[in-house]
């Protein structure tokens, strides 16, 4: 065996060592992007990216490598990613993640790196979902809301013929769910992840005439709405109507199973019961959108401004009109991607063009979804950049009154000193 | 004699030394030699432990949020905070609970299982080896199954309890302050059971088995031999499976984080789980490190008792 000097082994090293570092960033130095995106990690939807992808290589050229994070960690990957110096060209964020995200020095103001021309396509209402302070910091790639979804089939069994419109409606249908369809929670709502609860329980404010926060930051929680929204989810956990235990997953799979009456999900609701019943789009007949339920008769039903957005983030790559970065993002905005993917995940386009083509117009589930949608808002959680602080407290908060460790005025009393403080803190 | 001493010295140092010959001599290279092998621990040492170490201290004192990209030195402002903070103040309780708890029962149930165990009977080897089953397991599987068996709907302990008519409808175990508590201990007792029990197994092997004998034919009965013999004997072992039982579930995060996230509200919020929470949840990177540093502060009596046993033996 042939001796090896100590400087052949250093040299051998030093190579070995520079080879490893100069490896990092190969992929994006040899012409393509890369893309974290958490509808990719989604194994129903990962086909629908993998073709986006294939795709655009094929017009363009330019290969983009896909980065799978699942929903509930992809602010966590991102930050670390950030702290690491290992952001991505692109990332997908949810649209209530925008403002907390936006805080990250690296994010790239878009306007100029776009053009106006381009931006200029999106539909207005999609184009504030990727706005903070006026800045587009991401662009929107699918929108909608997020409401409430009724299981045709299981309120059949129940025999509740009419979707409900007041609370009092929707409560009836819950207890003659319970009754007459065995083993089913009769509305999933979300009551353990902080990334899931806050928005069913904004929907259940609205409905109460409550506000969590206004837009000037004020907490308004502890209102005589709001005590009386706690108390109708306390109520509704000890009448059996909803169950501790329940992330948003969870209420997709059981929804689909036939083992809820409702639920809150964003137009994606289609595609889920789709692939959780089994039946793929034989199930369709059974998601039925719903307008939020209102207090009294005369209220407007509201639901919560949602979609889909992509930011683009500094790193070792250069940032420019015409980088492999920009130009995927671009084409995420042209309509071959706006007539096909919003429709694939279940969602509107976000384009003018994309949302006046026949092929989405003609789409009965989206045209009764657009129709649920009477006032939608935006999240009033979400938005702010201490955002995931607010939700902790608003989880736990509302976890102590449904779960009876707290009345529904201490919780609520609890979450507005809370909420003030962290608001406060924010500055 | 002196004279001849020194003379023999001379002509020692004056002696032909070979071109290849190191100063210091043989022992001065084992020295290097030594250091070299050392290196690698060393750097890991530096670079995994002591450098994050160092740079969370550091953070303890500061500012470090997403409103705050960078660090802003804040002094004593994170621990001020936390002092009053009834939710930090809360997740110590909770980790006193959980320790006191998990440490406690499995203590008991693997010191009378080694017990069990180092009888004579056919088939000792075979219940052996199975008892080290759960050890083996990845914890966060073993987490999992644990969470499946108290699952609120398809749970096997609903299930059995509704079939023995115990229950009218399903309970939300995980959902109760106390259900939550019990099933991150059950789960982490049976978890540890035979790690536990392996260390008593090998304490009991250097049992006299004549003295037992003999106190027995004083009559001794099962109580007073524990008492007198077994655990007299098994008081080293003891200290080094409770200090070190401490100091792992003072650690404890992967199965209390499968098994209930924490909640719920926050009653299984321990240290490690709130250090999380803060970190990762609300990128509160500066509390997330003051309360680390109480969290080690927690640990430290623990590891200095468990270290000088180890050095000193007492």
């Amino acid at each position: 065996m042939a001796k090896i000097s100590r400087r052949t082994f250093g040299a051998l090293g030093l190579g070995a060592a520079t080879a490893a570092l100069s490896g990092r960033g190969a992929f994006a130095q040899s012409g393509g992007a890369s893309f974290m995106s958490f509808t990719f990690a989604e194994e129903p939807n990962k086909p629908f990216i993998d073709k986006l992808i294939a795709d655009f290589k094929a017009s363009s050229g330019i290969a983009v490598e896909p980065i799978g994070t699942a929903w509930g960690d992809a602010q966590k990957n991102i930050v670390l990613r950030q702290r690491s110096k290992t952001l991505p060209d692109t990332a997908q964020l949810q649209d209530r993640w925008v403002p907390a995200m936006a805080t990250l020095p690296e994010i790239v103001d878009l306007t100029p790196v776009l053009g106006a021309a381009t931006l200029g396509a999106i539909d207005p209402g999609a184009s504030s979902l990727g706005k903070v302070d006026g800045k587009q910091v991401a662009i929107p790639l699918i929108s909608g809301s997020v409401g409430f979804v009724a299981n045709k089939e299981v309120l059949a069994k129940a025999g509740v013929e009419k979707l409900p419109v007041t609370l009092d409606e929707f409560r009836a249908a819950l207890v003659a769910v319970r009754d007459k369809v065995p083993n089913s929670v009769p509305y999933t709502m979300a009551t353990k992840n902080p990334g899931a609860v806050p928005l069913d329980a904004l929907l259940i404010f609205w409905a109460h005439n409550a506000r969590m926060i206004d837009e000037s930051g004020k907490v308004l929680v502890n209102s005589p709405e709001g005590r009386a929204a706690m108390a109708f989810m306390a109520g509704l956990m000890k009448d059996r109507l909803i169950a501790p235990e329940f992330d948003r997953p969870d209420s997709r799979r059981l929804f689909g199973q036939g083992g809820s009456a409702f639920y809150v999900d964003a137009p994606q609701a289609r595609t889920f019961a789709r692939n959780f019943s089994g039946r793929g789009e034989a199930m369709d007949v059974n998601v039925i959108p719903m307008k939020t339920p209102i207090l009294k008769a005369g209220d407007t039903p509201k639901s919560v401004e949602w979609g889909h957005t992509v930011a683009m983030f500094k790193n070792a790559n250069a940032i420019g009109p015409d980088t492999p970065a920009s130009k995927w993002m671009k084409y995420l905005l042209s309509d071959a991607v706006q007539t096909t993917l919003p429709l694939a995940l279940g969602g509107l386009p976000v384009t003018t063009a994309g949302r006046n083509a026949p092929v989405v117009a003609n789409d009965a589930y989206l045209k009764a979804w657009g129709a649920t949608v009477v006032q939608a808002m935006k999240h009033e959680v979400g938005v702010w950049s201490n955002g995931p602080e607010l939700s902790s407290i608003l989880t736990e908060e509302i976890q102590a009154c449904i779960l009876g460790q707290k009345t529904a005025d201490a919780a609520t009393a609890s979450m507005q000193t809370r909420m003030e403080a962290s608001m406060a803190k924010r500055g | 004699m002196a004279v001849h001493d020194m003379s023999a010295s001379t002509a020692q140092t004056t002696f032909p030394v070979s071109a290849l010959a190191r100063r210091g001599g043989l022992k001065a290279g084992e020295r290097r030699i030594g250091w070299l092998f050392l290196l690698p621990a060393v750097a890991a040492f530096v670079l995994v432990i002591a450098v994050p170490f160092l740079r969370a201290l550091g953070y303890a004192f500061t500012r470090y949020d997403l409103q705050t990209p960078e660090p802003v030195f804040i002094g004593l402002g994170n621990f001020r905070a936390l002092a009053a903070s009834p939710e930090v103040l809360g997740s110590f309780v909770t980790t006193l609970l959980y320790v006191v708890l998990a440490t406690g029962f499995t203590v008991i149930l693997g010191l009378a299982w080694a017990i069990v165990l180092n009888q004579t009977f056919r088939g000792r080897a075979a219940l052996r080896a199975m008892s080290l089953l759960p050890w083996v397991l990845p914890s966060t599987v073993c987490a999992f199954v644990w969470g499946w068996i108290f699952n609120s709907r398809f749970g096997l302990l609903n299930a059995v309890l509704l079939d023995l008519g115990l229950i009218p409808f399903p309970t939300a175990w995980l959902s109760t302050t106390s259900g939550a508590m019990s099933a991150i201990v059950v789960t982490k007792v049976w978890l540890s059971i035979p790690l536990y029990m392996s260390f008593f197994l090998a304490g009991l092997q250097g049992l006299d088995r004549e003295q037992i004998d003999a106190a027995r034919v004083d009559g001794a009965g099962n109580l007073a031999i524990l008492r007198d013999h077994v655990l007299p004997h098994l008081r080293p072992v003891l200290l080094v499976v409770v200090v070190l039982g401490v100091i792992g579930n003072l650690q404890q995060f992967d199965t209390i984080f499968a098994l209930t996230g924490g909640g719920p509200v926050r009653a299984t919020t321990v240290l490690s789980i709130e250090v999380y929470r803060r970190a990762f949840d609300q990128w509160d990177v500066g509390m997330a490190a003051a309360i680390g540093l109480l969290w080690v502060a927690t640990i430290l009596p623990a590891a200095y008792l468990y270290l000088r046993h180890l050095l000193k033996g007492v």
